[in-house]
């Protein structure tokens, strides 16, 4: 299989993941949400499956093939999450970022053979990157919450219940975020000779990490309210800068991260 | 609202005092970077990090037996850990905006040199919170030991695992030692420059056997025949040659590759055959074609390299198509490794694929990039890690225990009490 058969695996998998997205919102279309969910993902999965046999080599060579990865990963750790935690916010996102990473690769197929750098292709690479926009993904609706208690506590009508969902989707995102970082420790140590080097990039992520410790930590007593619940969006736009900030530092020039040319 | 009661310095200690404590900390830290200068990391190599990490181990053990005071309390608990935490994050983040110096200009006496910011990591004020921390975290670890509790597995997996690898990362740090080895084809070499460009003999040796490289096929593009600059200049328009799908546009010509050789060497009449050897470069016969005007031009081009010269398709008097210097799919070194007490490995390094021998980490570096694969050495970063070991039980443990937080949450008591 080449990617000229690509539409034919692509577009039914994307129909299956939107229509997962909007039917999780019927309560009692739970089950067929979750059918189509897993349907689009098997698709998807099977052109993967077939490009690599095509090519008899595993598809990590190129942005377009990493692209790939990313939708397949986003849908299937996205989907356990969800029938885990039950939120149903949550498959939504993961469908609609895996469609999103599965339409780059339609409609901008010059990009299927921008070749990686060696430093680049390495089995590492897609699960450090996947586990961490799904902590993008859990941190960013723990800022909406968080707003939304602030506005609450405005009121003086804390809601548990509200705190309970913060806590929780801090914790699941954190666990992401660390354990992306850990695996990019592992992976600096087989490319580049050591496992921290305090790179630009993983200053920051320190920062972000550390940022959220705060908040977790100070979540365990019951002090200064409404700075811990601004630490959730300052913390997320620490994190945000890590992400896209950290490429127009002028300390940065020279990081190992910053790919583009 | 009990806090605004107490008086300041009273038991039991929040968060005043500890900020108190660890703005305290940073000011001698900053005072002693001013006055000795910075922290001098080689100081802890060992044997000196050994005897550091045991006296810290015993005094963790020590001081537990004063867990039940009130400033064991404080010293192991939230508010004094949030306040370290904080300190790092702040110097993290100047860490992260000031350019960071891998040698300082001697001369220097700007106020982040001063202060150490150039350099945070070997800033007094980083150190000490760094091993306050240490402290800290480990008195945490020991007086929730005691009180073993199995349900808190999470708890002991990422502070445990956290605490092992802030431990190991720094007190080895000083114990790494990384160098550049150049070794040429055919050769055996075990010498390699330090960074004051001493000469050093290694306990280990590499003989290279050979040194292989991949290419990508290149792309074409159309550049200005007087300039050289590739078109349009602000956005400059490129075709990745591909043998399965071998049409493409660039800007208003339509590309046709007939024919491509990845191994090519010119012949005398202009044209390209395959020869597979060091000096040969892809090479394409491509067939051109102006949309606008019809015109067709056919021809070879070659990007060239240091052993043969290249050759572009004019189209215009004032363009013409040229391929591009082709970018490394692979290097690959095949070599043997020999160390002194007479092992020998066989193995063959690639980027992401290093060879690890003892502590040793052998690593595909570089190569002669202006030779490309007619490279005649491979260069080769040796770095020794003794404590690296821990350092990986520490990242296993942590990652165990992100996991343990990915699949629990926050599943604890907690809902009702806090909103009270």
């Amino acid at each position: 299989m080449t990617w000229s058969e690509y539409l034919w695996f692509a577009i039914p998998a994307i129909i299956c993941w939107l229509s997962a997205a909007g039917i999780v919102y019927i309560s009692n279309k739970k089950n067929l949400a979750n059918a189509l969910m897993i349907l689009g993902t098997i698709i998807f999965g099977a052109f993967i499956v077939g490009l690599w046999i095509g090519q008899e080599r595993p598809p990590l060579r190129t942005i377009g093939e990493t692209r790939l990865w990313y939708s397949f990963f986003l849908a299937t750790i996205g989907f356990v999450t969800y029938r885990h935690w039950k939120y149903d916010w949550m498959l939504s996102f993961s469908a609609v970022v895996a469609t999103v990473f599965a339409c780059v690769n339609i409609f901008k197929p010059e990009i299927h053979s921008t070749n990686l750098m060696p430093a680049l292709q390495s089995y590492w690479f897609v699960p450090h990157v996947t586990v961490y926009i799904l902590s993008y993904a859990m941190f960013g609706a723990a800022v909406i919450a968080a707003f939304i208690q602030l506005s609450r506590l405005n009121k003086g009508k804390e809601d548990a219940q509200l705190y309970a969902f913060i806590d929780n989707i801090v914790y699941v995102g954190f666990g992401f975020l660390i354990l992306g970082m850990l695996m990019g420790a592992v992976w600096a140590k087989e490319a580049w000779g050591h496992y921290w080097s305090w790179d630009p990039k993983e200053t920051w992520a320190f920062i972000t990490a550390a940022a959220y410790l705060v908040f977790i930590h100070m979540r365990l007593q019951q002090y200064h309210k409404r700075f811990v619940l601004w630490m959730i969006p300052i913390a997320f736009i620490l994190l945000m800068f890590t992400w896209i900030g950290v490429n127009y530092l002028p300390a940065a020039q020279g990081s190992i991260h910053v790919y583009s040319n | 609202m009990a806090d605004n009661k107490k008086q300041i310095w009273q038991f039991p200690w929040r968060y005043s005092e500890s900020i108190l404590v660890v703005f305290g900390l940073m000011v001698v830290g900053f005072a002693l970077q001013l006055t000795i200068g910075k922290f001098d990391f080689s100081l802890l190599a060992d044997p000196v990090n050994v005897k550091l990490g045991s006296a810290i181990i015993v005094f963790l053990v020590l001081f537990s037996f004063v867990r039940n005071t009130q400033f064991y309390q404080w010293f192991s608990g939230v508010p004094f850990s949030v306040s370290l935490i904080s300190a790092l994050l702040i110097l993290g983040i100047a860490m992260g905006l000031i350019p960071q110096m891998v040698k300082l200009d001697p001369h220097a006496h700007d106020f982040w040199t001063l202060l150490g910011l150039r350099q945070v990591t070997s800033c007094w004020a980083f150190v000490l919170i760094y091993f306050v921390t240490l402290l800290s975290l480990g008195s945490l670890i020991i007086r929730r030991l005691i009180k073993f509790n199995w349900r808190d597995y999470a708890f002991y997996l990422n502070h445990i695992g956290l605490w092992i690898l802030l431990f190991a990362s720094g007190l080895g740090a000083a114990d790494i030692k990384r160098y550049v080895m150049h070794v040429m084809e055919g050769e055996t070499e075990w010498r390699v420059y330090s960074d004051n460009d001493d000469v050093l003999d290694l306990p280990i040796a590499i003989q290279l056997n050979d040194f292989v490289m991949e290419e990508y096929p290149p792309k074409l593009t159309i550049i200005d025949r007087e300039s050289g600059e590739a078109q349009p200049i602000d956005k400059p328009d490129y075709y990745q040659i591909d043998e399965k799908n071998p049409i493409g546009k660039i800007g208003i010509w339509d590309v046709a590759v007939e024919e491509y050789i990845h191994e090519a060497v010119r012949n005398s009449d202009s044209t390209y055959t395959a020869v597979p050897m060091p000096g040969s470069t892809p090479a394409a016969l491509i067939t051109a074609k102006n949309r606008e005007t019809g015109d067709v031009k056919k021809g070879w081009v070659c990007g060239g390299s240091l052993a043969q010269l290249y050759m572009m398709l004019p189209l215009t008097d004032e363009y013409a198509m040229v391929m591009t210097q082709t970018e490394p799919k692979r290097f690959m070194s095949d070599i043997d490794v020999f160390t002194e007490e007479g092992e020998s490995t066989h193995a063959q390094l690639e980027v992401n694929k290093p060879l690890k021998i003892g502590n040793w980490m052998i690593y595909q570096y570089s190569y002669d990039s202006t030779a490309g694969k007619a490279s005649s050495y491979s260069s080769f970063e040796l770095v020794y890690d003794p404590w690296l070991y821990p350092v990986y039980f520490g990242i296993i443990l942590f990652a165990l225990g992100s996991i343990c937080l990915m699949w629990s949450g926050n599943k604890k008591k907690g809902v009702k009490n806090d909103v009270e």
